[in-house]
């Protein structure tokens, strides 16, 4: 087998998927938080396609594609309303939009 | 047999749906058109089924037919039969004949009112409900008759809903048939735990063959006569009759005089196997029926309604049945049913073209003189008092006659005791039925009501064709229908019952004559002491202690009133104030107010901060992940 073990390829995985969450947690610009999604969602496919390789079987390719589309559309969807938000002059702040507390 | 007793039990039923589904697509006339077609088709089925009946050999002519297992609970079953023989097509004969023409007679009755068709929906449901009692091809499905009539009986007595009286009556009627039917029900409940059906020959054949402990027969037979009493208007039952006569008079004469409330002697005559056996409780109901006749018939003498007056009569007729039923002279009960039905239907429906004419007044004393400008209501209202009172050649004559004269063969302190009981029944019928006679049609003229041009056609004539018409054939119907049965010469109501229903007792012909000479001498009395008190201008009873209990019912409203009504209320307040409020009503606050406290508590955690639900589904998730590992 070409290159490093598949574990390794889970590792990797891991720490993107860290990296995504810290960017969630930590930024408040919406734009990171954006950034840092669908960094979580390529070490989720990461994750896929190293564990199809593990089984050799092709089921885990093919949901990443599937998790791709999600992402396509989710960019779309949450950069567009970024872009509003920013056309509205409103603050580029997560933390200020509140509105749906208890 | 079985095509006519099932077309005579459906077609009353279709023409209420009819009725019912219609609503305003068709006119008011066109409802009491459907209704009254509806329940003479009824009729025809009935007279079919006679008809057929009588072209076969005596014992051929009981016929069982079921149309589909109704329901089945391991091996109870019961199957939705209709009992056809003797006995039910008299029953079916009467109560789609007198009920056919009563409906008719509403047509004119109750033109102008509003909300005829629900009337005419309720009877056309009313005379299928009391097929279905009489019908039913076991005591379930005759239970069920049993409730269906009381509601219609209900519904029909509060039809004049804005009337708070009206309301109260029907209340009242339908409280008291259910404690009845309670009763009864509480007997078919024995009789399923000891004998496992409600079929009338499984029931019948337990009981004559000793089968059930004395005790058992004794309470389910306690249990039919409670029913029967309740159903019946029969001490201790009987207070809601009188009050039944806030209904359309029509009603009072359909249900409360000629068919619903003979349901309790059709029971005890249907279910004798089960009296038989239980002799105690047969004396009982003709005690209670001779108590009843002579109550209701001192009652009657101070009533100043023209309608109670009828209806404690009817009291005291069905008394007079009940005394038949009880001494087992069956055949003889149902006779006087059936004369009954007539004469007593005549007497309402009369009653109630005088009510009409007088724009609804039903005090007689502010009636008075009618024979002149009513001579036809005159002639028919007399027949039919004379059928009541038992003068020959009138329907009452033969059939009451016939009841004492079988409490005089029956001997015994029992016999004697009705014997002499409904001989002075007799005399009081005679005087409290010609005191009203002479009071409306005699003496001074009322004056004319105001007519205010509402109905203007009602004051010409003495009613519509329709009225005037049924009344007529109920005439005649009193007047001859008795001479189906004259002793010695020829009996054959009593020879078509036979096979069902096989008389304990058979007065011999000279005691029947005996009796009614006695019992007209007796009726002649009764009248002339009438006409006398008339002329001198005075009440039949003086003022006084008695008059007062009179008046009062000889307070049996006032008692139940202070024995069941008032503690059930207090006992009703009490518990609302004691239990309903403080635990009830309490508890479910107290659960409402701590799903909000809980709520708002939760609500703090709702911050509205995005990052804070990521760190909280973070940390949920790798918690749970570590919890799974460590687990594993």
């Amino acid at each position: 087998m070409l290159g490093p073990d598949v574990p390794w390829y889970l590792v990797v995985s891991a720490i993107l998927f860290a990296i995504g969450i810290a960017g969630v947690l930590l930024r408040r610009s919406p734009l990171i938080v954006l950034l840092s999604l669908e960094i979580m969602l390529n070490a989720s496919n990461l994750a896929f396609v190293g564990f199809s390789r593990l089984f050799g079987e092709l089921d885990g390719q093919i949901f990443a594609l599937a998790v791709m589309a999600v992402a396509a559309s989710e960019v779309c969807v949450g950069l567009g309303l970024i872009v509003a938000m920013a056309r509205r002059n409103l603050a580029l702040d997560v933390d200020r939009f509140t509105e749906l507390k208890g | 047999m079985a095509v006519g007793g099932w077309v005579c039990l459906l077609a009353p039923l279709v023409g209420f749906l009819a009725i019912l589904l219609a609503g305003t697509r068709i006119t008011r006339r066109q409802a009491g058109l459907v209704s009254t077609a509806s329940v003479f088709v009824g009729f025809a089925g009935a007279v079919y089924a006679f008809v057929d009946a009588l072209g076969r050999d005596p014992e051929d002519r009981v016929e069982l037919t079921t149309a589909w297992t109704w329901f089945k609970a391991g091996d109870f079953v019961v199957e939705l039969q209709l009992l056809i023989d003797p006995l039910s097509i008299v029953m079916m004969l009467i109560v789609t004949g007198i009920g056919g023409l009563i409906v008719a007679y509403s047509n004119g009755y109750m033109a102008g009112e509003d909300e005829e068709r629900r009337y005419f929906a309720y009877m056309a449901f009313f005379v299928f409900a009391m097929l279905m009692l009489v019908q039913g091809g076991n005591l379930l499905l005759l239970l069920v008759g049993w409730g269906l009539v009381g509601l219609a009986s209900y519904l029909l007595i509060g039809f004049y809903h804005d009337r708070r009286s009206a309301v109260e009556a029907a209340k009242k009627a339908f409280v008291v048939n259910a404690v009845g039917d309670a009763i009864m029900a509480l007997g078919f409940f024995l009789l399923i735990f000891h004998v496992g059906s409600l079929d009338y020959g499984v029931v019948f054949g337990a009981a004559e063959s000793g089968e059930l402990s004395d005790t058992v027969v004794t309470l389910v037979a306690l249990g039919l006569l409670g029913g029967a009493v309740a159903k019946s208007a029969q001490i201790p039952f009987h207070t809601w009759l009188p009050d039944a006569m806030e209904g359309p008079t029509p009603v009072s004469a359909l249900i409360h005089a000629a068919t619903m409330v003979t349901a309790g002697v059709y029971l005890i005559c249907r279910t004798h196997p089960v009296f038989e056996a239980a002799p105690e409780v047969q004396h009982l109901a003709a005690i209670l029926g001779l108590v009843t006749l002579l109550v209701a018939g001192v009652v009657a003498l101070v009533q100043w309604d023209i309608k109670r007056v009828i209806a404690y009569s009817t009291m005291s007729q069905i008394g007079y049945m009940f005394v038949g039923a009880g001494i087992g002279a069956y055949g003889f009960a149902m006779f006087h049913l059936f004369t009954h039905a007539f004469f007593k239907a005549l007497l309402f429906l009369t009653a109630g073209l005088v009510i009409h004419r007088l724009d609804g007044e039903q005090d007689i004393r502010k009636m008075g003189g009618l024979r002149a400008r009513m001579p036809y209501t005159h002639a028919t209202f007399l027949i039919g008092t004379l059928a009541l009172v038992g003068i020959p050649i009138f329907a009452g004559f033969w059939s009451k006659d016939a009841i004492l004269a079988a409490a005089l063969a029956d001997g015994g302190a029992l016999g004697w005791t009705l014997y002499v009981g409904g001989l002075l029944g007799a005399l009081l019928t005679a005087m409290y039925s010609f005191r009203l006679y002479f009071i409306v049609f005699h003496g001074t003229s009322a004056p004319e009501p105001e007519s205010e041009g509402h109905d203007e056609h009602a004051h010409h004539g003495e009613g519509s064709r329709w009225m005037t018409i049924t009344v007529g054939v109920l005439a005649l119907g009193a007047t001859f229908a008795g001479l189906l049965q004259i002793p010695g010469v020829w009996e054959p109501f009593d020879t078509w019952l036979e096979p069902v229903l096989e008389p304990l007792v058979t007065p011999s012909t000279a005691q029947e004559w005996g009796t009614s000479a006695i019992a007209v001498t007796i009726g002649v009395i009764g009248i002339a002491v009438a006409w006398r008190a008339f002329k001198a201008g005075r009440e039949l009873v003086p003022d006084g202690a008695v008059r007062t209990t009179l008046e009062h019912k000889f307070w049996f409203d006032e008692l139940y009133d202070a024995v069941f009504s008032r503690p059930a209320q207090a006992l009703a307040v009490r518990l609302r104030d004691n239990v309903e409020t403080p635990v009830v009503q309490g508890g479910l606050d107290e659960v409402a107010e701590g799903t909000l406290d809980a709520a708002s508590l939760t609500s703090r955690a709702q911050s509205g901060l995005l990052r804070t639900y990521a760190l909280a589904i973070t940390v949920t998730v790798s918690v749970l992940a570590l919890v799974f590992l460590v687990v594993r």
